[in-house]
């Protein structure tokens, strides 16, 4: 009896001391965060909005980050390297499986960026519990913030998780977004699936092309998804259309944006 | 937990009671050899259900009903698994207590929801995303310790038993990510209780 009393002690003390919040594990699809794992959208606009504003806008477009940590770490230290970059866009595709454990690893790995990075929610981060996950750890599905003279704009347009139902891309409140523009800043809106993918509803792709053309603000637009550098002004309507590549293929983009115009680099680590 | 534990060492320290065994005859063949309560391992917060074992105690087959309550997992789940344990060493020691040192096994287990699936709707194309969100092959090794015990006149058992699991999801990941992943972020333990009608 004394033998077993130690035994469950020790054992007690052991798990204890490991103090590591996953030792014990319910199911791949639970949602189990921590509070500094929650919110991170409306936490780093927060960060975002206190960085000083230049002449020049800097910022790193990257994604499809899905099951290459490794890669994604040698992204970090690339990008920690560049000059001058206020923040960090991912263009979806966080994680492959949906899973909250692929959302943290990755965090874990874009939080040793020395700049704050927000998000768009790609078809990979919807598959099982994934969009109940990214709601809570993230934010909204759509979302927009400011910052100097540009305004971004970011938008689900992951259709085929949706059965393409016609819900997604949600045309009408980009046209609200896209219409709440006093300030006439530069509107850069940020998407997965580019319109002309077969994965984006075809149904919503003129409506939704249109609607970034009508609008002057709108001088280019970024996705990812394609795992390819890609670019061009696909639809003849003054709107130039840039998709960086995955992490698995070791590249992302350094946008500039100043008064009238705007640069696109692409950078292979 | 602990209070939990507790009174499962109670339970294991409860002597002799009579000491003649097995008057009553074999039990049917259908009904079940033991039956299990698991915590965690990726099959629920709790999961419990019957099992069998082979006539040599070394393979055993359970099926288990697991419940995740929101609470604890963000969302409330009910998986059910059949998971198979070969524990093929056994040493006795005083008192009836034994240990099998090491333990082997294999699950699979379902989740249910209309979140997932194992066969993706038709507006995907074939082979658009490979795997089934719905079933989930995972595998553990681990070892347990056990008393034989006679309750009401009946040979019974009690065994604790520990595991350390993963699943396919979580090996691909760290198989491609060597260095950024180490093992145990992708392995999580499990305790259980079983006990036996032998």
């Amino acid at each position: 009896m004394l033998r077993w009393s130690h035994l469950g002690l020790s054992l007690g003390l052991a798990f204890l001391l490991t103090s590591c919040d996953d030792l014990f594990q319910y199911n791949p699809n639970e949602e189990t965060l921590l509070d500094r794992d929650k919110d991170l959208t409306a936490k780093n606009i927060a960060r975002i909005s206190q960085l000083p504003v230049s002449d020049t806008t800097r910022f790193i477009l990257m994604g499809d980050s899905q099951r290459w940590y490794d890669e994604c770490e040698d992204f970090v230290r690339s990008a920690n390297q560049q000059k001058n970059i206020s923040f960090v866009l991912h263009a979806g595709d966080i994680s492959d499986f949906g899973l909250t454990q692929e959302f943290k690893w990755v965090n874990e790995i874009m939080t040793r960026l020395k700049y704050p990075y927000v998000t768009v929610i790609g078809n990979h981060d919807i598959v099982a519990n994934g969009s109940a996950t990214y709601r809570k750890m993230f934010g909204p599905l759509n979302y927009s913030f400011g910052f100097g003279r540009d305004r971004f704009i970011f938008v689900n347009t992951n259709s085929r998780e949706y059965a393409f139902d016609g819900s997604v891309p949600d045309v009408a409140w980009l046209k609200a977004q896209l219409a709440d523009n006093p300030a006439h800043q530069n509107t850069i809106v940020v998407g997965h699936v580019p319109p002309f993918d077969a994965d984006f509803d075809k149904n919503l792709e003129k409506p939704y092309t249109a609607a970034l053309a009508n609008d002057p603000t709108v001088k280019f637009t970024l996705y990812g998804h394609q795992h390819r550098f890609y670019e061009g002004q696909f639809y003849d309507d003054g709107v130039n259309y840039h998709l960086t590549t995955s992490m698995g293929a070791r590249g992302y983009m350094v946008v500039s944006t100043w008064e009238g115009g705007y640069r696109v680099e692409r950078v292979n680590f | 937990m602990k209070k939990y534990l507790l009174s499962l060492l109670l339970l294991l320290s409860i002597q002799g009671m009579a000491q003649e065994v097995g008057l009553r005859p074999r039990r049917a063949w259908y009904l079940p050899d033991h039956l299990k309560l698991q915590f965690a391992g990726n099959i629920g917060f709790l999961s419990g259900g019957p099992g069998y074992v082979s006539r040599n105690k070394t393979l055993e087959t359970d099926l288990l009903f697991g419940f995740l309550p929101q609470k604890y997992g963000g969302d409330a789940l009910v998986t059910t698994t059949l998971k198979t344990t070969y524990s093929p060493w056994r040493i006795g020691l005083r008192d009836s207590y034994y240990i099998r040192p090491f333990s082997i096994g294999a699950y699979l287990s379902y989740t249910f929801g209309p979140q997932f699936d194992t066969k993706w709707p038709s507006y995907y194309p074939a082979g658009y995303y490979w795997w089934a969100t719905a079933i989930r092959p995972g595998a553990y090794i681990g070892g347990k310790a056990g008393r034989n015990v006679v309750l009401n006149n009946r040979r019974r058992s009690f065994e604790l038993y520990y595991e350390l699991g993963t699943y396919d999801l979580l090996v691909i990941s760290y198989v491609q990510n060597k260095g950024f992943l180490k093992l145990h972020d992708i392995v999580s333990l499990s305790l259980g209780v079983k006990f036996g009608f032998d």
